[in-house]
């Protein structure tokens, strides 16, 4: 076990030394933030979600068996108390609409966002984001920008695989629409 | 993964994600180190000694009850000559032939001389023991407060 492995830290915390915690919290800081700001949308409630899971964390520290990625475990404690939290607001996620498109339309909007240029690709990119619904943000950036797997996903997100599967997947097509929408009002207003 | 999924992760790698303030894991560090003194706090207040309050009481009841009846049988009964520790301090003050100090010694002492020996081992060995319990809870509670 070297110093970069989460668990040499964790094995760290477990024997007394509580400031190799700090390793832990500087390595998922964002993340964790990340996830509780797409779900909770104000980012002063986020960052108390986000120490809030830290402190849990730390808290349930022994329980960790480390059969799945220390991440792993982390994001479902910061998941689990987002989707806690906004069920005790009773705020309920929007779903994505049953219309798709296509694979083809999909690699099309795929090439024309490449010519785009690349300051606007991010800015694009994170407005489409956004339009999903919240928990489809979390799997998305959970799949796609922290290369957690499906099975990991499930774990956090506590649905099934295929379901996780099945909403990423329409979360990808949906996304490919709102750049579609939003790519062609910027060619309109450049007319 | 497909080849559209492949492109779109390539897409999403290049988002920025956002960052908590800046102070972020001072706080987050500095609740962590309160939460971490609290659980200490509990750890010392689930200490038991090794020798607990009631088994205490139970030891030293023990002991008076035996000495009482020890005492009180003890005036009925004959000590047999150098039959205790009591029994041969007094039998050397005999050799010295003090008469006063001698019969005053033996009267004091008379009470003890029937107490057998064992008696006095249980309880330098409960004392000895009262002793370590204490010593050890003590520094276990000094090495707590320290590392708080």
């Amino acid at each position: 076990m070297n110093k970069t492995d989460d668990l040499y830290y964790i094995e760290a915390v477990r024997k007394g030394n509580v400031q190799a915690f700090s390793y832990l919290v500087e390595k998922y800081q964002k993340l964790v933030y990340t996830l509780a700001l797409k779900l909770l949308k104000k980012p002063e409630e986020a960052e108390e979600m986000a120490q809030d899971t830290f402190i849990k964390a730390y808290q349930k520290l022994d329980s960790y068996e480390g059969k799945s990625k220390f991440s792993t475990w982390l994001y479902s404690i910061t998941y689990n108390a987002c989707i806690s939290e906004l069920r005790k607001r009773r705020i309920e996620f929007k779903s994505l609409d049953d219309r798709q498109i296509s694979d083809q339309d999909e690699q099309k909007m795929h090439d024309y966002y490449r010519e785009t240029r690349k300051e606007d690709q991010e800015k694009y990119l994170n407005l489409a984001l956004e339009k999903l619904p919240e928990d489809d943000q979390v799997l998305v950036t959970l799949y796609y920008y922290e290369n957690q797997s499906m099975d990991e996903i499930s774990m956090i997100s506590g649905l099934t695989v295929s379901n996780v599967k099945i909403k990423i997947h329409r979360a990808r097509k949906k996304m490919y629409e709102f750049l579609h929408e939003m790519l062609k009002e910027e060619v309109y207003s450049l007319l | 993964m497909n080849k559209l999924d492949k492109q779109f992760e390539e897409m999403m790698k290049g988002i920025r994600i956002d960052s908590p303030s800046s102070d972020f894991t001072l706080k987050v560090m500095s609740r962590v180190q309160a939460e971490a003194a609290v659980q200490k706090h509990h750890l010392l207040e689930d200490y038991k000694p090794v020798i607990s309050k009631r088994t205490w009481i139970i030891l030293i009841a023990a002991f008076v009850i035996l000495m009482i009846y020890i005492t009180v049988s003890g005036k009925e009964t004959t000590v047999a000559p150098n039959s205790g520790f009591w029994s041969t301090i007094s039998g050397s003050l005999d050799q010295l032939k003090v008469k006063e100090a001698s019969s005053v010694w033996q009267k004091g002492m008379g009470l003890f001389s029937s107490v057998p020996t064992i008696a006095y081992l249980i309880l330098t060995a409960s004392l000895a023991l009262w002793t370590l319990d204490s010593y050890f809870t003590h520094r276990h509670h000094a090495s707590k407060i320290q590392v708080n």
